[in-house]
């Protein structure tokens, strides 16, 4: 994919005022003011101490399903499963977090992430091999993983892991292995930094190093999405960056399962429910399949989806109008012609040409 | 072998139950994946037809107009999936997932808006599709067999035939087929590639508005949230079990299909988790995928130049 030009925050300007006044239009038929929907709105997303925590909560593992797929897309694969890591990682993370008793806090903290981060990515080592080996469709493959991989928590919630005689859950996880929430008032917990170091961090070794290179060669190759062999071109193991990729990607999704459990929920029960996986890989595409741009998109997301919340809360305004409203926006920034097709304009070009020239 | 006794005529209409919707959305997926469009959107189709054809069953009580227009929604879905991905340039798969969100939330916020229910909806005016009985099999032992489905289950045994013809016997089908296998040289021999994926897109949502109607209008008579419950997936995936022809898909269908009857049977009766059975068709179908890539690598084994 291109880098962000004009165009492409042209696309999304237009869009957002496209896709508001659709909310306008169905606010307005549905007997509601709009402008003071709005104004609630604006307020559940960002005003306000609660508010703001709230929404960084929801962040985090949007960040970091978000960069899972950055990462699993620029090496040419299209992961579609990270919500069956985030799955997995979560489960195991409530595994460790009420097994290993006597441990410190930081240790605790420590060896769980490690072990939602390990299965996670475990988790992808399949679809990865199939795909490099076997030449199955990492598509086809991630999502018959998803599949099995909520099946396989629900039983091990019923089975193995079940504490509860009434209902089908682990035993809470230890105080030492909780990451801290700082406030009384919302869930915001450390797993939100860690969410942001792993950006920059992404971004760091995907730009600066050879190791990022490499990975990413496998991906910026791409022709439309689908990678050409222009890295084996160049003696670089696409086949290796494939598999690492995969693996790094799936490691982010149990890492954010793993935080879901070890900051919010604390134990693991069958009726949870991730679908963080899924909104990552729309996030990840608003942001352009950046790093920081997933960050910046993640926080846009949760912001929008929090003031929806308070909405909700407040009136009869259903939540869902949100994420309606966000589809309808992914539609717009993801038609490629589209965007191209602004370039017919003069202005477009020039101012293209003059913001592209500034960042260099 | 107490546990034999499970496999008993109640099961089979259970399988057949469970495999219809999803064979209709494999078909659908078959039919898209052999001419090359990887149909992720199927699951957001086939939800907006059940709620579709609830609602409209439910304003004008009459169960066809449900149905008309539950399949006429699937169908605009499947329209704007292709305007989306061939007209606009979008990715295939992004649109098909941001499809599926948008369904899951439309659905759900048009039931909230126009119904003020949550969660599900149901209600005695909704008038649902009825079994067809066959008179001249009642007293006959296949009566239990084979009469007393709704028309959908006949019309998914109907289709497996019709399709396998299509699809290997006439010219519309070596069409598709080469759409997917080559589409340079489809285009060659003076096919036109866009107008065959269209085609095969634009008939995946009628099946996935059918798919759809069946789960709101036929097997039940209610909509509940996210009542596809990933039968979309599922009939992606036993389309590639099947090796993306009609008889494979139909196949694994009924396999996925079986599973979820023992799953539904054995729940809380015997040891042996059902999660464990629910697993088995999905373990399965990865097996096959292996197979199918392992001979396409046999097949595709670069031959080496001759030295001159």
């Amino acid at each position: 994919m291109e880098k962000f030009s004009f165009k492409d925050v042209l696309i999304l300007f237009v869009g957002t005022i496209i896709t508001i006044s659709i909310a306008w239009v169905l606010l307005t038929v549905t007997g509601f003011v709009p402008r003071e929907i709005g104004k609630l709105f604006f307020e559940g997303a960002v005003v306000g101490q609660r508010n703001i925590l709230n929404t960084l909560n929801i962040a985090t593992p949007y960040i970091l399903t978000s960069i899972a797929t950055v990462v699993s897309f620029r090496v040419g694969m299209f992961n579609i499963g990270i919500n069956g890591s985030m799955y997995i990682g979560g489960l195991y993370a409530a595994w460790a977090g009420y097994k290993f008793t006597s441990l410190g806090h930081i240790p605790h903290v420590s060896l769980c992430i490690a072990i939602a981060i390990i299965t996670g990515s475990l988790w992808m080592l399949l679809p990865a091999i199939l795909k490099v080996y076997a030449g199955v469709s990492e598509i086809i493959s991630t999502i018959i993983l998803n599949f099995v991989a909520v099946l396989f928590v629900s039983y091990m919630a019923n089975g193995p892991f079940r504490a509860d005689p009434i209902a089908p859950a682990t035993p809470r996880i230890l105080e030492t292995a909780e990451l801290k929430q700082y406030f009384p008032n919302s869930q915001f917990n450390s797993g939100f930094f860690i969410a942001v170091i792993i950006a920059f961090l992404t971004y760091f070794i995907l730009k600066k190093t050879t190791f990022g290179y490499e990975l990413r060669s496998g991906g910026d190759g791409l022709v439309g999405f689908y990678p050409s062999r222009y890295s084996s071109y160049l003696g670089i193991p696409s086949d290796r960056s494939a598999i690492t990729g995969m693996l790094i990607s799936g490691g982010l999704g149990g890492l954010a399962g793993g935080i879901e459990i070890l900051g919010n929920a604390r134990y693991f029960y069958q009726e949870l429910l991730f679908n963080q996986g899924f909104d990552g890989i729309l996030i990840a595409i608003v942001g352009k399949l950046e790093p920081i741009g997933g960050l910046i998109a993640s926080l846009f997301w949760s912001a929008l989806r929090n003031g929806g919340l308070f909405v909700d809360y407040k009136t009869e305004v259903s939540r869902e109008i949100v994420v309606i409203l966000l589809s309808i926006l992914i539609f717009f920034v993801s038609a490629q012609k589209l965007v191209s097709s602004l370039e017919r304009f003069k202005f477009v070009r020039k101012l293209d040409a003059f913001f592209t020239r500034k960042i260099k | 072998m107490e546990w034999l006794e499970i496999f008993d005529i109640s099961l089979f209409r259970s399988l057949i139950r469970s495999a219809t919707p999803i064979a209709l959305i494999g078909f659908g997926a078959a039919m898209c994946s052999a001419s090359g469009v990887l149909n992720i959107g199927l699951e957001g189709k086939m939800l907006n037809a059940a709620f579709v054809g609830i609602a409209a069953s439910y304003y004008s009580g009459s169960a066809l107009t449900g149905f008309i227009w539950g399949v006429s929604a699937g169908v605009l879905t499947a329209i704007l999936f292709g305007f989306l991905s061939f007209n606009l340039g979008a990715d295939e798969v992004l649109v098909g997932l941001a499809i599926n969100i948008f369904s899951i939330a439309g659905t759900r916020y048009l039931l909230e808006t126009l119904f003020k229910r949550r969660g599900f909806f149901s209600d005695p005016s909704i008038q649902g599709i009825d079994p067809i009985t066959f008179d001249f099999l009642v007293d006959t032992r296949f009566e239990k067999i084979l009469s007393g489905y709704t028309p959908s289950i006949y019309l998914v045994f109907f289709l497996a035939i019709v399709l396998y013809l299509v699809y290997y016997k006439t010219r519309l089908g070596t069409a598709i087929r080469a759409t997917g296998e080559n589409p340079e040289a489809a285009e060659d021999a003076g096919i036109n590639t866009l107008r065959m994926k269209w085609l095969t897109v634009i008939f995946s949502g009628v099946l996935a508005g059918i798919g759809g109607t069946f789960l709101s209008l036929e097997n039940m008579t209610l909509f509940t949230e996210g009542m596809s419950a990933g039968k979309g997936y599922i009939g992606l995936v036993a389309s590639s079990f099947g090796n993306n022809t009609p008889l494979g898909t139909f196949g694994a269908s009924l396999f996925f299909g079986l599973g979820d009857a023992i799953g539904i049977r054995l729940q809380g009766v015997y040891e042996l988790d059902s999660r464990l059975i629910l697993m088995v068709p999905y373990a399965l179908t990865v097996v096959v995928l292996i197979l199918i890539g392992i001979r396409q690598r046999i097949k595709i084994r670069p031959v080496p130049i001759p030295e001159q």
